[in-house]
């Protein structure tokens, strides 16, 4: 099956520094991808590129296996909110037409844009003429996306569309994009901080860090600082806890990856041979909707270790908030950035 | 100050009777500077779009020397058509010295700078997600274009109102490239200098209150652009 979107060799720089670089990613059709990663990883950039409206200095992106770039032929098929949107100094029935207009489409155009202006909770007999100045942050944010879901696009790449707004504008978001992608089958990538929001929907995860992107299994990052210990670099804790590995093959590189597959846990701790053996914390349980996973969260100070269970290994270790577990990793780590 | 007072008397009284000679002047001013600000216009707004929304090499050099431009004389401005428009220089062969076309050359080359410059400025100061947002909903390059002018125009129009008001009350292009020849190129700035040169205070202060009167509308304008933005 044709992937939606293929990335060959990808950099992508701002001025001399190298926002992106991806050797080769495929992102499946259809269904939610969600985008992971700290501020700064490279989410915002790789939605840019996806959405077509930036050029990667170097690379190749393919969508359903055709070439695409900026003003490319299947480039109105993909729409992208950005966390900031901008409202073009018009009505909010004019923001809302705007795509279609352009595309030529002017059959039912009051129609059309009132239907998603319900769609995202907004009267159209309250808001349909108002200007772009006499709304809320929240509602600027429920009318940028009715302007993408009015397309009815093919992919909808959202980038953090609930982080600057109020609890119910960020339900309404909800409910309009879960429509959509149920409705239209739009494929949806989204960038997001809400972790129940993507446990519910998300079909596949992206990790990305200092413009990489991760497989799943290798999301447990280390950050510094470090210090050298003999041949190892070495993490303490507050505690009195220390943590080595190997150190990384260059001097630039300071998070270390551990992969999910070489940790160990134990309910005590155990003689461990040359391995770390660190007390973590359970702090956060999450269930994925759709595949009926577990994820558990396990914290040491700023260390997060994310590992997903089965239903039936989740409740042999019966793990609930607070519990307190030895986990156990090699003095290895799996990769570095 | 009794001529002073007489004179304002003598000016309301020549615009109410509507004098041919104080309204040729008015007439040929809104006219020349019509034409000048067509073609400012019409060469500025596309260069100033351009000039604000590529990024290329030497852009800050343009920049500073359409900046630098905005103080050009007007004396100079008229000094360097007069030179091109006369018999002996290059455009001599097409008679314009001494004609409306001859004045709205020189009013245009005194507007261009000012509507590349502040369209220029008000295309910069546009929102850097105004290009994500329209790419992302579908513009082409040439709506793009528009959209882009278009969410610029409170900008624009500042940029051209500014532009007007330069060119109404500029004296130095009208007279040495226009020749102040009554019922011909005589406009409301040069009759002005020769009616108070004359001691003829009385048509100076009824097209001074006619220039001021346009002046008002002009800024006013300004005013109400400046908060709509």
């Amino acid at each position: 099956m044709i992937p939606l979107y293929e990335i060959k060799n990808l950099i992508h720089k701002y001025g001399e520094k190298v926002a992106l670089k991806i050797d080769n990613l495929t992102i499946s059709d259809r269904g939610v991808t969600a985008l992971l990663g700290p501020n700064g990883a490279g989410k915002s950039t790789l939605l840019r590129l996806l959405a077509l409206v930036e050029k990667p200095t170097q690379g190749q992106i393919y969508l359903r296996g055709e070439p695409v770039g900026p003003f490319c032929k299947a480039f109105r098929k993909v729409t992208l909110l950005p966390q900031q949107p901008y409202l073009l100094k018009r009505s909010v029935f004019e923001n809302i037409a705007y795509g279609l207009k352009i595309r030529g489409k002017k059959k039912n155009l009051r129609q059309k844009v009132c239907e998603v202006l319900s769609w995202v909770g907004l009267d159209p007999d309250q808001f349909l003429h108002r200007p772009w100045y006499a709304l809320s942050g929240g509602e600027a944010q429920r009318v940028a996306l009715a302007s993408r879901l009015v397309l009815q696009p093919e992919v909808l790449l959202l980038d953090e569309p609930t982080a600057s707004v109020d609890a119910k504008s960020a339900q309404l978001i909800k409910e309009a994009v879960t429509k959509a992608v149920s409705l239209w089958g739009t494929s949806l990538i989204i960038a997001t901080h809400d972790w129940a929001w993507i446990n519910e929907i998300a079909d596949r995860t992206l990790y990305l860090i200092k413009g990489h992107v991760l497989p799943s299994e290798m999301s447990n990052l280390i950050f510094g600082p470090w210090t050298v210990n003999g041949r190892f670099w070495e993490k303490r804790f507050r505690d009195g806890q220390r943590l080595l590995l190997e150190p990384p093959p260059s001097k630039d590189m300071d998070i270390a990856l551990i992969s999910s597959s070489s940790v160990e846990i134990f309910g005590n701790p155990k003689p461990v041979h040359d391995q770390n053996l660190l007390s973590f914390w359970v702090t956060r349980l999450n269930l994925k909707t759709k595949s009926g996973q577990i994820l558990v969260t396990f914290s040491l100070e700023d260390v997060s270790f994310t590992l997903e269970f089965s239903k039936e290994k989740f409740s042999s270790y019966g793990f609930v908030p607070g519990k307190k577990v030895w986990l156990s990793f090699p003095k290895k780590a799996s990769a570095w950035l | 100050m009794g001529y002073i007072t007489e004179g304002i008397i003598k000016a309301f009284e020549l615009l109410i009777s509507r004098d041919a000679e104080t309204y040729s002047a008015i007439l040929t001013t809104l006219k020349v500077s019509t034409y000048a600000m067509t073609a400012s216009l019409a060469l500025g707004i596309p260069l100033g779009f351009f000039l604000g929304f590529l990024d290329f090499r030497g852009k800050k050099l343009l920049r500073t020397i359409v900046n630098t431009l905005l103080a050009f004389p007007t004396v100079l401005i008229g000094l360097l058509v007069y030179a091109l428009l006369s018999q002996r220089g290059p455009l001599g062969q097409y008679g314009l010295l001494f004609t409306l076309p001859g004045v709205a050359i020189g009013q245009t080359i005194l507007a261009l700078p000012i509507v590349i410059a502040l369209t220029a400025t008000a295309v910069e100061s546009l929102d850097r997600q105004l290009r994500i947002t329209l790419l992302a909903l579908g513009a082409n390059r040439y709506q793009l274009l528009c959209t882009c002018i278009w969410e610029a125009r409170y900008g624009i129009l500042t940029a051209a109102v500014t532009a007007y008001g330069r060119v109404l009350t500029e004296v130095g292009i009208s007279l040495m490239v226009g020749g102040n020849i009554k019922w011909h190129t005589r406009t409301i700035t040069t009759a002005i200098a020769l009616e108070t040169s004359k001691g003829e205070f009385a048509m100076g202060i009824a097209l001074g209150l006619v220039l001021l009167l346009i002046a008002f509308v002009v800024n006013f304008s300004l005013m109400y652009l400046r908060q709509r933005s």
